[in-house]
C-alpha cells in the first residue's frame, strides 16, 4: 500500500455515528442552558405554591433526562441517534408548551421563545442536512402554531406579523448556520483523514 | 510542509534520521543540508512566516479555524443585513429610526461585501478586520436596540446570528470576551429600559446568548481535536509505510555506520 492509496477507512454510517457521539455533548450543554433558564424562571416568577408545584416537575424530569445523557456521555457510552433525536424533539415540545401555557403572556407575546435558539443551533451542529432541516422546520411550525393557537398573530402584515417573521428567520438561520459550519468541519475532517492537513477554505471559494 | 530534522523518520536509537531527498540515513547531530541548485527536487527551505494577519494566532490550527469560521461569520452577517433590510421597509415606525437602520445596514453590507470578496478570492481578511467587523455587528445591533427603546426592541435577536459566527470562528478566550461584551452591553440597555416584571425575560435572553456561544465554541474545539487525531493517525500510517519501504532497501541504519 502506498501513501496515495490511503483513503478514509470509515463508512458513512460510522462517520455519522461519530458525529452523534462527539456532537451529543453540544446538545446536552444546550439543554442545560434551557433547564437552568426554566428553573430560574419558575422560581422567580411563581406567585403561588400551586403554580410552582405544577411547573417545576417538567424541568425536574428534563433535568433527570439530561443527567442520564450527560452521564452516559462521560462514561463513554452515549446514546444512539434515535434517542438523541427523540430527546431533542421533546425539548422543542417543552419550549412550545412554555410559549403556549406560561402564565401571564402567551404566544407571540411570550418572551421565552429565545429558548428555541440554542436548541436548534446545537442540533444543527450534530446531524446531517436533511435531519437538521426537518428539525428546524419542526421548530418553526411549532412556534408558528403556538402563536396561532393563542390568537396572537393578526395576519394583517402589521408590526406583530413582522415580529413573528423576524423570529422565524432567526430560528431558521440558527439551523442553517450551524449545519453550514458542521458541513465545513466534515469536509475538513475528511481531508485530514486523507492526509491533506493543510486544507484551504474551499467551502468559501465555492 | 516543514522539513526540519524532527519531522523525519528517526532510527530507534535516535542517532539517525532518514533524508528522503538524498535517500540515505544521516546523523541527527548534523543539521539537515540546505537545498542547493544542484538538487532541484529539494523543497525550498521554509522561511519563518511573518506574524501578520491570520498568522497572528498562536498555532496554525486556530489560524485556519478563523479562515474557515469567516465563511460562517460572513453568511451570518448577510442574514442580518437581508433580514434587516426586509424588515426596515415593513411597517416602519418613524423616519429617524428608519434612517438609522438603513444607514447602519448599508454600511454593514459594504463591509461584508469586502470580506466576502476576499474569501472568494481565497484571501481571508486579516485578523483585525475580522475582529473589527464583528465589533461593528455588535455596535449596529446595539444601536438599533437603543433607538427602538431597549428591552421592547425585537431586533436584539440578531445578536444570536452574530454570536454564532463568533463562537465558531474565534478562539475560546476571544469568544468569551465578545460574549461578555454582548451580554454586558445588552444587559445594561435592557435592564435600564425594562420593568421589574420583565427582568426574567432579560435574564433568559442573556442566558441564551451565553448558551449559544458555549455550544458553538465547544463544538469548534471538539472538531479541532478530532482533526488533530485524524492527522496523527494518518502520519503514523505513513511512517509505517515508509519504514516498510526502507526495510526493503536498507536493512538497518547500523549498516551505514559500519
Amino acid at each position: 500500500m502506498s501513501p496515495n492509496q490511503l483513503r478514509e477507512v470509515r463508512t458513512t454510517a460510522q462517520a455519522e455515528q461519530e458525529d452523534v457521539f462527539f456532537g451529543q455533548t453540544v446538545i446536552v450543554w444546550a439543554r442545560w442552558g434551557v433547564i437552568v433558564a426554566g428553573i430560574a424562571l419558575v422560581l422567580w416568577t411563581s406567585n403561588s405554591i400551586s403554580l410552582l408545584t405544577q411547573t417545576m416537575p417538567f424541568f425536574l424530569v428534563l433535568m433527570a433526562m439530561n443527567f442520564f445523557f450527560h452521564g452516559r456521555y462521560v462514561m463513554g457510552s452515549p446514546l444512539n441517534r434515535t434517542v438523541v433525536v427523540a430527546a431533542s424533539v421533546v425539548d422543542l415540545v417543552l419550549i412550545t408548551a412554555i410559549v403556549v401555557f406560561w402564565p401571564g403572556s402567551h404566544g407571540l407575546h411570550n418572551q421565552f421563545y429565545v429558548l428555541y435558539f440554542p436548541v436548534v443551533f446545537a442540533f444543527a451542529l450534530v446531524f446531517t442536512r436533511k435531519i437538521e432541516a426537518a428539525y428546524t422546520i419542526l421548530a418553526i411550525l411549532l412556534y408558528t402554531g403556538a402563536c396561532i393557537l393563542r390568537a396572537t398573530v393578526p395576519f394583517d402584515f402589521g408590526p406583530d406579523d413582522k415580529v413573528l417573521v423576524m423570529r422565524l428567520i432567526v430560528i431558521a438561520s440558527m439551523g442553517f448556520l450551524g449545519n453550514y459550519y458542521f458541513r465545513i468541519q466534515r469536509d475538513r475532517l475528511t481531508k485530514a483523514s486523507r492526509g491533506s492537513a493543510a486544507t484551504t477554505p474551499a467551502v468559501a471559494q465555492r | 510542509m516543514s522539513t526540519t530534522a524532527t519531522d523525519h523518520l528517526v532510527s530507534p536509537d535516535g542517532k539517525w534520521y532518514w533524508d528522503g531527498v538524498a535517500e540515505e540515513w544521516k546523523p541527527t547531530s548534523q543539521p539537515a543540508p540546505a537545498p542547493t541548485e544542484n538538487t532541484p527536487s529539494a523543497p525550498p527551505k521554509p522561511s519563518k512566516p511573518e506574524l501578520k494577519g491570520l498568522e497572528s494566532f498562536p498555532g496554525s490550527v486556530r489560524t485556519e479555524d478563523l479562515a474557515y469560521g469567516q465563511t460562517v461569520l460572513v453568511w451570518a452577517r448577510w442574514i442580518l443585513i437581508g433580514t434587516g433590510l426586509l424588515l426596515s421597509f415593513w411597517a416602519p415606525s418613524d423616519l429617524v429610526t428608519l434612517q438609522v437602520q438603513l444607514a447602519a445596514i448599508i454600511a454593514l453590507a459594504f463591509g461584508n461585501f469586502y470580506l466576502h470578496v476576499q474569501l472568494l478570492r481565497g484571501h481571508p481578511a486579516i485578523d483585525n478586520v475580522v475582529y473589527g467587523a464583528s465589533l461593528a455587528d455588535i455596535a449596529v445591533v446595539t444601536a438599533l436596540v437603543i433607538v427602538q427603546h431597549g428591552f421592547s426592541s425585537p431586533v436584539f435577536i440578531f445578536y444570536f446570528a452574530a454570536i454564532v459566527g463568533i463562537s465558531v470562528a474565534f478562539p475560546t478566550w476571544m469568544t468569551t470576551a465578545y460574549t461578555t461584551l454582548i451580554v454586558g452591553s445588552y444587559g445594561i440597555v435592557a435592564l435600564s429600559t425594562a420593568t421589574t416584571d420583565e427582568y426574567p425575560a432579560v435574564f433568559t435572553r442573556l442566558l441564551m446568548l451565553a448558551a449559544v456561544a458555549l455550544c458553538g465554541n465547544l463544538f469548534a474545539r471538539h472538531e479541532s481535536r478530532r482533526r488533530a487525531e485524524a492527522i496523527r493517525i494518518h502520519d503514523e500510517m505513513l511512517d509505517d509505510i515508509e519504514q516498510g519501504v526502507i526495510a526493503t532497501r536498507q536493512p538497518t541504519p547500523a549498516a551505514q555506520v559500519s
